[in-house]
């Protein structure tokens, strides 16, 4: 999905470096050869959501380590199921390890997020508009400040539609991760994102000139 | 008006003013973006877009960060 169009970047047809290209042998052979290197790929797998994890923990503290644990092997179960079936999708653009690496923590972040919402009614009226009241020099900017927040919530209420309006207030004034969201409205992080997008573009074309006072 | 932590409040409100690629682009290139900057090259004029995707969707911003970082350290080793 592309937000945006750009001119296409020239394709780099790397060439792999001897160890991608061994993962791959490996991982496209059959019998021990291959048993032994998705074992190993297990192994990346597992390292990369372990570190995700402990990463994540100081926000956590509600989770036990075992549960930790738990996440990260599920983490690397999930992603090694994913690796395995885009093994096609590599195109040696990076280092295979690279590749792989990704997908463990990427498995491993989207969990540790769901589990941190897991329970929680997302809100999709804003919570509180906290974000825009920052301290003033006077009644000048004061008043300023105030037209400005009054012109952002009437740009919400007016200018986008009802979808748009719920995905701009939970993700950029909430502070709801996209894939949390995206689980609960049954759709994914790509279009919702492009939601967004243009929810953003209303917003501002909206606001217009008085973005342009803000410095 | 000069305010700084106003326009922060804004830039997450509204986002990156400039064009920017999407979550399943960042994603598919993300290996590749983040092995280009620990190699010191310039990433953003090789994926345009990436780096204004990335100031405007945390999730993805903080999967970057991660991939830096585990891939950053794995070297270093």
């Amino acid at each position: 999905m592309s937000v945006a169009s750009f001119a296409a970047p020239v394709e780099l047809h790397a060439a792999l470096d001897d160890e991608s290209r061994a993962w791959l042998a490996d991982l496209r052979s059959r019998g021990a050869a291959h048993d032994d290197a998705v074992g190993r790929l297990h192994e990346l797998l597992l390292r990369a959501a372990r570190f995700e994890v402990a990463r994540r923990r100081p926000t956590l503290p509600h989770l036990r380590g075992n549960e930790l644990d738990d996440i990260a092997l599920e983490a690397a179960d999930d992603a090694l199921m994913s690796v395995l079936a885009r093994l096609d999708d590599f195109r040696g653009l990076s280092r295979f390890t690279t590749w792989v690496y990704k997908f463990g923590l990427y498995e491993a972040a989207a969990k540790l997020r769901r589990r941190a919402w897991q329970g929680r009614e997302i809100p999709l009226e804003p919570e509180s508009w906290g974000m825009f009241e920052t301290a003033t020099r006077g009644p000048h900017e004061k008043l300023e400040q105030s037209e400005l927040l009054d012109a952002v919530k009437d740009g919400i209420e007016t200018a986008l539609t009802p979808h748009q309006r719920e995905v701009l207030v939970a993700l950029a004034v909430n502070g709801v991760p996209i894939d949390v969201l995206a689980e609960r409205l049954d759709t994914t992080r790509g279009a919702l994102y492009k939601t967004l997008h243009d929810a953003r573009r209303k917003l501002r074309d909206e606001l217009g000139p008085r973005l342009e006072v803000i410095d | 008006m000069e305010h700084p932590e106003l326009k922060q409040a804004l830039g997450r409100l509204l986002g990156p003013e400039g064009p920017e690629i999407g979550c399943d682009e960042c994603f598919e290139d993300l290996d590749r973006y983040v092995e280009l900057e620990l190699a010191g090259r310039n990433a953003e004029a090789q994926l345009p877009g990436f780096k204004a995707h990335l100031s405007g969707c945390p999730a993805c911003r903080e999967d970057y960060e991660s991939l830096k970082a585990f891939v950053g350290g794995e070297q270093a080793l």
